[in-house]
């Protein structure tokens, strides 16, 4: 896979929050059509990670370039390709799912034919279209995290980040979602998503990174990884990587 | 569909939903009383021909344009007050940030976002203060409809540019040095321009027509009495009224209001920058603070005030500067200079009464804090209440310890400023210490009851508490149920007061009945603290239990 130009590449990228460093000496290179995920503990910088790439935080150190743009410097342009899914979406409350859908729509200038197309597919893939037209103060966890899911699928991004998509979904939604992620990889979007379900990871993961206290500790294909610490699953990889260094 | 359009959606979408109706029904009422009370004032100078025929001498008939002025100084008093408290946290911490922020758009969108509704909300509230007073007397003068036109233009134009500096130096703050020591000078001017900004608006309800009109001929006749912006746009429309159009004050006005946008956009493009160190900042004082914790329930709930009280750098800012005020109060004799001054009353009772008189105003100045740390500022973890194992008794047990150890601070600070500056002797200050426990055991009850009260305090299932007309409602109610619990110490002083004047009182005849007035008082204030007490406790389970 490593043949194809990377999507997203980072050098020695780092973060420091006062003192202290909650991610440091990040390489990545990621190709355009990959699904990447990264496991580890909590706290281990994952979501830090995730809100670098998507431009909210700075670099303390590194450099960050997602198809050739830099968040500094082609800021608008960049955010034009990238979608963001954060651990808790930044719904309107008094917006139904259906308009927060067309104002996310519209905010990443998708027109209005191919907004209602999309959205109507990805509200009945989702099993949202019953509550489309609630407001989404009403709206269950699952519930809020699947409409700004759907409103960011609707801007088509190039790369997507996800921030533990799964938490909250129930077992019908978490394998819709798992599908529409593998669709959306084939059909090119890149996508790097947080996890601690692992195995989402295994299942549709074509690499993942095990970040540690801020560093990657491991990377690769599962079955790789599996080989190379000799284990019989993705758990044992990560008891003796992420959690087992100890 | 923008952000301008979402925000307009977001209005009609909450008029569709139960909650939404109320905040908006008591949003309105609470435009509506301050409308009201703008006509009130104007009123009351309308009706005085004598006293606008001074002004109109006194301003060599600018007299129009100096009343107009008076009201549109509401606008940037608003935008003060509006600006540093609640737009502050529309900047950094309204939830749609992050989307804004996402989004493929210009870095000043987010923030221009935030700058338009604090706008708008800022000028409605302006237009109910200033509206009604200059639509008086535009009435009056009679002036064309073109001004009724202008009469938006100028609320907006003496407004938006102090709100807009003010976000624009807020965000240029918290850029560069964001931290503690900014948070805690941010919170402090906070405090400060919320109580300003109430203090005046007392102050000039209550101002009497007259002074009201030597303020207005003052502020009119020395250059610098009024803001420039509020100058220029009183210029522009007292013009507009007598038919005349001033193109120099529009575009003056108009010029404020561009160049403070601009102000605003050139810092703005700061404000990703700025919203990253807020986040970064956002950690709390003292976390060392209190480590051994209590296990019992009550005592927990106790430390949990204290603690709470200890992240709040205003609250604490307030304990800091409530003796300074008690101790001017007490040193320019400022309300109790007529009980001191009363002749037919020996020195020890003028001096007991004095005291109490302070420390009346003093508990009245804290009380309503208080009430919510009752129930109301505990929405967020409402249902860790409702899920815990716990009897209410004991949440209210706590939460009263807490209370009434902080309403000690007036009762010392008072005690000092009595010993001090009024030269109370040591058996009135002991008499002075047993009534005011008792007022303070009362105070208690009356917290217990109010701040627990279903109708007022519920918080809703999100944990939110309505704003608005409640808060409003509530305060009133507090200061009434205060009064009555503490009437008859007020009765039993006009009783004395009475008796004074037919008989000459002497210190000798009153000394022996200063244990038996402690007494009393104690007596008192534990009957109403143990009946509020026993009240709070059975509306707390009412709201612990589930709707
Ligand atoms: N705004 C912040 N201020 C200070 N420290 C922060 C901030 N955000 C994250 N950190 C620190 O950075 C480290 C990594 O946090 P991060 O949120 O990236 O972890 P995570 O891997 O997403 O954990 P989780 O699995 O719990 O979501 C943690 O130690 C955290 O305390
Ligand atoms: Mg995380």
């Amino acid at each position: 896979m490593n043949d194809r130009a990377p999507m997203l590449e980072t050098t020695g990228l780092g973060r420091a929050f006062g003192k202290k460093w909650a991610l440091r000496g990040l390489s990545l290179r990621v190709p355009e059509g990959e699904l990447y995920g990264f496991l580890g503990q909590n706290g281990a910088g994952k979501t830090t990670t995730l809100r670098l790439l998507a431009g909210l935080l700075r670099p303390s150190e590194g450099t960050l370039r997602i198809a050739g743009l830099e968040h500094g410097t082609d800021g608008a342009a960049l955010r034009q390709l990238l979608g963001f899914v954060p651990d808790t979406p930044p719904l309107y409350d008094y917006l139904t799912g259906r308009q927060y859908v067309a104002l996310v729509a519209s905010l990443w200038h998708v027109d209005r034919r191919q907004r209602d197309e999309r959205c109507e597919r990805l509200f009945a893939t989702l099993d949202l279209s019953e509550v489309a037209d609630e407001l989404c103060r009403g709206y269950s966890h699952g519930m809020r995290k699947k409409v700004h899911l759907a409103a960011v699928l609707t801007t088509a991004p190039r790369v997507l980040l996800l921030d533990e998509p799964t938490t909250g979904l129930d077992p019908i939604s978490t394998r819709r979602l798992k599908d529409l992620l593998l669709a959306e990889a084939a059909a090119g979007t890149t996508i790097l998503l947080s996890t601690h379900v692992l195995e989402v990871a295994e299942q549709i993961c074509h690499r993942v990174g095990i970040l540690a206290r801020g560093s990657l500790c491991a990377e690769g294909p599962v079955a790789e990884l599996r080989q190379q610490h000799g284990a019989r699953s993705l758990e044992d990889v990560f008891l003796s990587t992420a959690g087992g260094g100890d | 569909m923008g952000l301008v359009a979402a925000d307009l959606r977001v209005l009609g979408n909450l008029l569709t939903t139960a909650d939404g109706r109320r905040v908006a029904t008591s949003t309105f009422v609470g435009l509506a009383l301050f409308a009201l009370m703008s006509w009130w004032v104007a009123d009351a100078l309308v009706d005085r021909p004598d006293l606008l025929a001074m002004l109109h001498r006194e301003t060599r008939g600018g007299s129009l344009q100096a009343l107009i002025g008076y009201g549109l100084m509401a606008c940037p008093l608003v935008a003060t007050w509006y600006g540093l408290s609640l737009a502050q946290r529309q900047l950094f911490e309204a939830p749609e940030l992050l989307l804004w922020r996402l989004a493929p758009q210009a870095a000043v969108r987010a923030p221009l976002q935030a700058l338009l509704r604090a706008s708008l909300v800022s000028s409605t509230w302006a237009f109910a203060l200033t509206g009604p007073f200059v639509g008086a007397f535009l009435r009056q003068s009679p002036a064309p409809l073109l001004a009724w036109c202008m009469l938006p233009l100028a609320i907006v134009c003496c407004t938006m540019p102090l709100l807009a500096t003010l976000l624009a130096v807020q965000v240029a703050l918290v850029r560069w040095f964001a931290g503690r020591a900014l948070r805690l000078v941010l919170t402090v001017v906070m405090t400060l321009a919320s109580l300003g900004f109430f203090a005046w608006f007392l102050l000039a309800l209550f101002t009497p027509s007259q002074a009201r009109v030597h303020d207005i001929a003052a502020a009119a006749r020395d250059a610098g009495g009024l803001p420039w912006t509020v100058d220029t746009a009183a210029a522009m429309l007292s013009a507009v009224a007598t038919g005349r159009f001033d193109w120099r004050a529009t575009a003056g006005a108009v010029g404020w209001l561009a160049a403070a946008l601009g102000i605003f956009l050139f810092a703005a493009r700061q404000h990703p920058r700025a919203w990253e160190r807020q986040l970064e900042a956002a950690a709390g004082f003292g976390a060392r603070f209190g480590r051994r914790w209590p296990a019992g329930a009550a005592g927990a709930v106790r430390k949990k005030e204290f603690a709470q009280l200890l992240q709040q750098p205003g609250a604490l800012l307030g304990f800091v500067l409530f003796p300074l005020l008690v101790f001017g109060l007490a040193q320019r004799r400022l309300l109790i200079g007529g009980i001191l001054a009363n002749p037919r009353l020996p020195d020890c009772v003028a001096t007991l009464g004095a005291m109490l008189a302070l420390w009346f105003v003093a508990v009245m100045l804290v009380l309503y804090a208080h009430m919510g740390r009752m129930a109301v500022w505990d929405g967020p973890q409402w249902s860790l209440y409702m899920a815990s194992p716990t009897p209410p008794g004991r949440l209210v047990r706590g939460k009263l310890a807490a209370i009434a150890t902080l309403m000690l601070w007036p009762l010392l600070v008072v005690a000092v400023a009595g010993g001090h500056l009024l030269g109370a002797d040591r058996s009135t200050l002991a008499t002075f210490l047993a009534v005011a426990i008792g007022g303070t055991c009362a105070a208690l009850g009356v917290l217990a009851a109010l701040g627990t009260w279903p109708r007022l305090m519920r918080p809703d299932e999100g944990g939110h508490v309505l704003q608005g007309a409640r808060n409003f409602v509530a305060a009133i109610l507090l200061v009434f149920a205060f009064d009555l619990v503490t009437a008859p110490g007020w009765l039993g002083w006009i009783w004395l007061d009475h008796f004074a004047r037919e008989r000459r009182l002497e210190e000798h005849v009153v000394r022996p009945y200063a244990p038996l007035l402690a007494g009393a008082a104690l007596a008192w204030g534990s009957l109403v603290g143990v009946l509020g007490a026993a009240i709070g406790t059975r509306h707390y389970r009412r709201l612990l239990t589930p709707r």
